[in-house]
């Protein structure tokens, strides 16, 4: 029984994401900057998972998951960076997190958690601050965007966990960051 | 503490009537100071062992930012000696000594005695004259019983080597506590914390460590008793709960929460009693206090004026003053254990983040050479005559606030944040 609820389920969202990412492909030309949030809620709401799980085929099924889960590592791979010492965001960050919105708006299931990263400059005790208003900053930014606070959490790590090793502004500009991770609702 | 340690004097042979009263007031300030020159010839007994013991008081002489040692390579008997013999003194005097230092190491059994002479050579006082005993596996602490008695009875200062330091170690990608004595040896790690442990802070009484730990994901604070080694969770708003400091009561502690939006300083009261009190309302990131040890200051980092500077509260006017203007990055203060000096980290003219000093109206700023290769962390010893830091290697450092020695106090590397105890019994 169970079982069979969740192929069900799992199609269902599996042609969700399908018939989303097509409208996505069309309309991220126009997603630019804010979006006002009501426009991809209607998309979403207004989709019955019944109605969109009938075209399922065998093939379709087993493409699906592999599907869900690049989706899922492209919002994680992509990253929003951050100038020294600073925790606003720049239209480069801005538009990333637009289309952040855009999918979490399209996966009204899965939640995300962000955390906030710094590069090794400056004392420690100062870059989990730091670490903690980038992280801040961009779940403000997605909130303003319409998605619900209560699936955006925030953790700092400060310096502690740097993408990239070494020292140097390569390094520096690349750790300088907030990463976005998928959690399961 | 963990290791118990069996360390007796035996034996206490010393000429007391030159001993006492004299106490010298080391001003942090005064450039004058001139360390005392100390000969310290090679020790007699077994010579891998008694090298060994050699090396430790050499480094340990370094530390005390009180001795330095003269190059045994200028010595006209460059040892083993185990006495210092009445006639040589002059040969001491030749190469500029104030004290001549001279060792037997002894193996007995499971124990080992060391069995030290210092002597003022100008005077020819016989400073100390005393067997200290310890196990084998702990021999080190005979060299800082050692080390302790020579401060005192040379100088009248307090026995620094009778304390600790905890920093954060880096083993693989995880970060635990590690707790050592103040010169390196006797070091042990406190493991079980999670995978990433920071920012440890003493308690004034030196029986419990404040820390954060991301063991719930998410940065919370906590606090160890070092009698039981039981941790008890202390602060996990959402948001940070991180850079504790200890009040000198005992009874609350400052930190950084940032549970009402953005970083800000509050005080947690701990044993559960009561909300945490907000100290700090500004837009900008407020972080890194230090309360003083009457209690009555809080020195803190904040952004407010657009770049990390060190400002002081007063506790009970909650009246606010900055106190740094030099340079774009002043952060982590701490108080020195007299509340007069603040130790900071500031990114100097050379683009590397030094260790400074200044006082706590503002004036004064010294910033210290350190390794000149990127300096963190600083902490006071107990005394408030040195800095312990961590540098970019890895390793603790400590420095005199002269800055003319920087003695590295680790060698594994992968150490940061040292916070330094105050005395134990």
């Amino acid at each position: 029984m169970r079982n069979a609820e969740r192929v069900v389920g799992l199609m269902a969202l599996v042609s969700l994401i399908f018939f989303i990412s097509g409208c996505a492909k069309h309309g991220v030309q126009q997603v630019e900057g804010p979006t006002p949030p009501s426009q991809q809620e209607d998309v979403i709401t207004g989709t019955p998972d019944m109605e969109l799980d009938m075209p399922g085929s065998e093939g379709d099924v087993s493409a699906a998951p592999q599907a869900v889960e690049e989706e899922i590592a492209k919002f994680e791979q992509d990253r929003i960076y951050f100038d020294f010492d600073k925790f606003n965001l720049t239209a480069e960050a801005r538009k990333i997190l637009a289309e952040k919105a855009s999918f979490l708006n399209a996966h009204p299931n899965m939640n995300v958690r962000i955390e906030g990263h710094c590069d090794e400059r400056g004392t420690r005790e100062y870059n989990l601050a730091l670490g903690e208003r980038r992280a801040k900053s961009a779940q403000d930014y997605l909130v303003f965007l319409g998605i619900n606070p209560t699936r955006v959490s925030t953790i700092s790590y400060g310096e502690e966990k740097p993408l990239e090793a070494g020292s140097g502004e390569d390094a520096w500009t690349k750790n300088r960051r907030a990463e976005f991770r998928i959690l399961g609702n | 503490m963990k290791k118990i340690l069996s360390l007796m004097i035996v034996l206490a042979v010393v000429f007391p009537s030159v001993l006492g009263a004299q106490r010298l007031h080391i001003d942090i300030e005064a450039r004058g100071f001139k360390r005392m020159k100390v000969a310290m010839p090679a020790f007699a007994g077994p010579k891998e062992l008694a090298d060994s013991v050699w090396s430790q008081c050499a480094k340990d002489l370094e530390i005390t930012g009180a001795f330095s040692l003269l190059n045994p390579k200028g010595y006209i008997n460059p040892g083993p000696i185990s006495f210092i013999e009445p006639g040589t003194l002059k040969d001491w005097a030749l190469i500029g000594a104030d004290y001549a230092v001279a060792a037997r190491v002894e193996r007995q059994g499971a124990q080992v005695n060391l069995v030290v002479q210092a002597v003022e050579v100008s005077t020819t006082r016989v400073v100390l004259s005393t067997v200290y005993t310890t196990k084998a596996e702990a021999v080190h602490r005979g060299v800082h019983a050692f080390m302790d008695a020579l401060m005192e009875k040379t100088l009248g200062l307090e026995p620094i080597f009778s304390s600790k330091i905890v920093a954060v170690q880096k083993v693989g990608k995880k970060k635990q506590l590690y707790t050592m004595w103040c010169d390196g040896t006797g070091g042990a790690a406190i493991k079980g914390g999670g995978d990433l442990v920071l920012n440890p802070a003493w308690s004034f009484d030196g029986k419990k460590i404040a820390f954060v730990s991301y063991w719930k994901n998410n940065p919370d604070l906590y606090l160890l008793d070092l009698r039981t080694y039981k941790v008890d969770l202390l602060s996990s708003h959402k948001g940070i709960n991180v850079t504790p400091c200890f009040d000198p009561t005992g009874t609350k502690i400052a930190c950084t929460l940032s549970k009402d939006g953005d970083p800000e300083i509050y005080i947690v009261p701990l044993g559960g009693g009561g909300a945490p009190e907000r100290l700090t309302r500004s837009w900008a990131t407020d972080t890194s206090p230090s309360v003083s040890p009457d209690g009555r200051k809080l020195a803190f980092c904040s952004s407010r004026a657009g770049t990390p500077q060190i400002y002081v509260m007063d506790l009970v006017t909650k009246k606010v003053e900055r106190i740094t203007f030099q340079g774009s990055y002043n952060s982590e203060p701490v108080f020195s254990p007299k509340g007069d000096v603040i130790a900071f980290i500031h990114l100097a003219e050379d683009r590397r983040f030094h260790i400074a000093l200044i006082r706590t109206d503002g004036t004064r700023m010294k910033v210290l050479p350190g390794t000149g290769r990127g300096d963190e962390s600083p902490t006071f010893s107990p005394d408030g005559r040195l800095v312990a830091f961590s540098s970019s290697d890895g390793n603790i450092y400590v420095t005199d606030f002269m800055g003319t020695s920087v003695v590295r106090v680790t060698d594994t590397g992968g150490f940061t944040e040292p916070c330094w105890s105050p005395l134990m019994e």
